[in-house]
């Protein structure tokens, strides 16, 4: 999936290295029950392995930091997460107030209007959730945007998405188990057809 | 490369004559004796039938998540089901199993001829016994995590009886660690650091890791229960207390749990690769080196537990990440020793044929299989795109528990069954129910992993009608009910086999066909 900073590969990149790594050690397994010849492996082998996994872990420190960071930069300026913040001055599209509660999600935009199902933006906007709780732990995931966020009571949490280029119904849906209903604790992201004349909001 | 010593300190050597011990059981020698083969027998049944109990919950929700929509279970009974899945399968079956074989093992493979602080290993065992009744009769459906103040706010008048399990687990793992640290401990003393079996290390690690996580553990039951009576709100936001304190609270003593059935599942592989291959471990002092990073750095990487938040971030957060992925390097030494074990030598035909080593090699696949993916979920970026809370956390936790952990308890308990039951399993139904878990448990990790992918939520008992979601859905119930099946079988067998099975005499694990003259002999059997 695309994430908000636009990247589509970096996820994959990391599943393949995965499965490179899984694929060295299941090749060396099955070379070590079946093949017929035997090898006494020098103890220095070991030692140019763990190199390698440390080339490994700098890479993944290095790619997921830079991404990180850049991902938090826009959240950093001035003036974002403020009252009155005028979304369209700088780097953020829209702001969305996103109320998570036993079961269910509120959206309140700029104007104070407050949805219960759906958050409703413009085809690839860069969208800023400002998501807050009052009862218990929620998560707020959006797939299509590559989302994924953990908040807890009394602290507020902010993340962006870029909303999807495509008009449509996009899922949102809780992921933390937050009791009974958790399961049907879900919206709709509603991403409008900018060339359709009235635009009907996304029920659920 | 194998020096004099090296076949004593590896465990190669059998110890035991088979002997039907399990037949001549009484019911006050099952119940209260403190001989370690009594204990462990008990520990390992109870763990089997904890197995049956948690993997019938499985297969009930399992069953209910086939299709989209509610069928056979409402939101309520679902989740009560999965906590105690949760609960029976992490807390009753498999600690409790792989430190019972290493209770079985530990007096003759480190030469203390018996168990020392029995009394605390019989302790914990009935104190373990009574968190199940407990939570049983309370039937929570908070998830194993509880994460308050939702865990405060659900279930019903009984619910305080789940807090008061969970301090009963904490005081049952603590003397159990005991144990294991005495046992490592006093064999150290005798036969010296440089000379220890491998088992010893595990057992040293295994006692730090519970005697360390645990204490808090039981703090976070009593304070459960107190904020659940209003007497401190210490976890409760809506009356001042914090979500976090929890959390750091709880992971403290999450992370090493993850680790508690690991070390032990480690320390068997290294006592029976070298008794079925005939060849001492590859490495010593690698494993050793393993043993102890890992032991140090599963008490500090706990905050990856939780996203990023104030709390944790910056450097924290960032150092957290780097020693998240540095545990990539003493479990790649672990796996790596062990390949290269395998490798080093011919394997004898003895061990291609042993139910036990099938076992094995299938663990390792799966610790592989189910290690690397933490690559992915240790990188905070992916962590927040489509890791935390998807299905990409149980594939992985799945991928070890069941695939490493449980695979190596069976690989236990049917390395032992000839010596406490002085008979020979059926080979025939061992390797139908190898084959079963193996192709179960793949296609079941696999599955949940492409879930996780396709951002399929956890803890949900429906689920969206679409595509991605509910075709890998119904082959995972499949899997379960293969696993399931697999479990019958070997339920059968050990049942069957322990008044039919063929009588074994001297070492049944004999070594035979393909080994070298010139590799290290093992010591024969006594």
């Amino acid at each position: 999936m695309e994430n908000a900073l636009g990247q589509v590969g970096y996820q994959s990149t990391m599943i393949i290295i995965v499965f490179v790594v899984l694929g060295l050690g299941i090749a060396a397994l099955f070379a070590a029950l079946f093949l017929p010849t035997r090898w006494r492996l020098p103890y220095s082998m070991e030692f140019l392995f763990v190199g390698l996994l440390l080339v490994m872990v700098w890479y993944g420190d290095l790619r997921s930091t830079e991404i990180f960071e850049a991902y938090q930069a826009p959240l950093n300026e001035e003036g974002v997460l403020e009252v009155g913040y005028e979304p369209g001055d700088g780097e953020f599209d829209r702001v969305i107030r996103v109320l998570a509660f036993q079961w269910g999600f509120a959206f309140i935009n700029e104007e104070d209007e407050i949805s219960r199902n759906a958050a409703i933006v413009e085809p690839g906007e860069r969208v800023l959730f400002g998501l807050f709780a009052n009862d218990v732990i929620h998560g707020f995931n959006i797939p299509a945007a590559g989302i994924t966020a953990e908040f807890e009571p009394g602290a507020e949490r902010n993340v962006w998405i870029r909303a999807p280029e495509e008009p449509g119904r996009y899922l949102i849906q809780c992921l933390n188990y937050c009791g009974v209903g958790h399961s049907q604790m879900k919206a709709w992201l509603v991403v409008l057809d900018p060339n359709a004349e009235d635009n009907e909001e996304g029920g659920a | 490369m194998a020096s004099a010593h090296d076949a004593e300190r590896m465990g190669a050597t059998p110890h035991w004559e088979p002997e039907d011990i399990i037949g001549k059981m009484t019911l006050s020698t099952l119940l209260f004796s403190n001989d370690y083969r009594h204990i462990a027998i008990k520990g390992m049944l109870t763990s089997v039938v904890m197995l049956g109990l948690g993997g019938l919950m499985a297969v009930l929700f399992r069953t209910e998540l086939a299709y989209p929509g509610i069928q056979i279970l409402d939101a309520r009974p679902y989740m009560s089901l999965m906590t105690l899945h949760g609960m029976f399968m992490v807390f009753g079956f498999i600690i409790p199993f792989v430190v019972s074989i290493m209770y079985y093992m530990m007096p003759k493979i480190l030469g203390t001829e018996q168990l020392l602080w029995a009394r605390g290993a019989q302790w914990s065992y009935w104190l373990l016994i009574l968190a199940a009744v407990l939570l049983i009769i309370s039937r929570p459906d908070f998830t194993w995590t509880f994460y308050p103040p939702m865990s405060l706010r659900v279930g019903g008048s009984l619910v305080w009886m789940g807090y008061i399990a969970v301090l009963l687990v904490a005081i049952s793992e603590f003397l159990a660690g005991a144990v294991l640290l005495k046992n490592g401990m006093a064999a150290a003393k005798r036969i010296g650091y440089s000379k220890l079996p491998l088992m010893g290390w595990g057992a040293i690690s295994e006692g730090i890791l519970l005697i360390g996580s645990t204490p808090i553990l039981g703090l976070v039951g009593i304070v459960m229960y107190t904020d659940w009576l209003e007497v401190t709100a210490l976890f409760d936001p809506s009356r001042g207390g914090d979500v976090m304190t929890f959390m750091f609270m709880f992971w403290f003593y999450g992370h090493p749990a993850v680790y508690l059935p690991l070390m032990p599942a480690v320390a068997i592989v290294y006592t029976l690769l070298p008794r079925f291959l005939g060849r001492p471990i590859w490495s010593y002092w690698s494993a050793v080196s393993a043993f102890a990073i890992l032991t140090v750095l599963a008490f500090i990487v706990y905050p990856h537990h939780f996203q990023p938040a104030e709390n944790v971030s910056g450097p924290l957060q960032r150092a957290v990440q780097i020693l998240t992925l540095a545990i990539f390097i003493p479990s790649t030494l672990h796996v790596f020793n062990w390949i290269a074990t395998l490798w080093s030598d011919k394997i004898p035909d003895s061990a291609r044929r042993a139910v036990p080593f099938k076992f094995i090699i299938a663990s390792i696949f799966f610790l592989m299989y189910g290690g690397v993916t933490a690559y992915v979920n240790a990188q905070i970026a992916t962590d927040s795109d489509f890791v935390h809370n998807t299905y990409f956390v149980p594939a992985h936790f799945h991928a070890m528990f069941v695939g490493f952990m449980a695979n190596m308890a069976m690989a236990g308990i049917y390395y032992l069954y000839p010596y406490f039951t002085g008979r020979m399993y059926n080979q025939g139904l061992g390797n139908t129910h190898f084959w079963f878990w193996q192709i179960g448990i793949f296609t079941k990790v696999t599955m949940m992993y492409l879930l996780g992918f396709n951002y399929f939520p956890r803890w949900v008992v429906d689920y969206l009608d679409l595509p991605q979601w509910s075709i890998p859905q119904l082959i995972l119930t499949g899997a379960a009910y293969l696993i399931g099946l697999g479990f019958i079988l070997f339920v059968y067998n050990i049942m069957r086999s322990a008044n039919r099975g063929v009588t074994v005499s001297g070492d049944p694990w004999e070594i035979k066909g393909g080994h070298d003259a010139g590799a290290t002999k093992p010591v024969p059997a006594e």
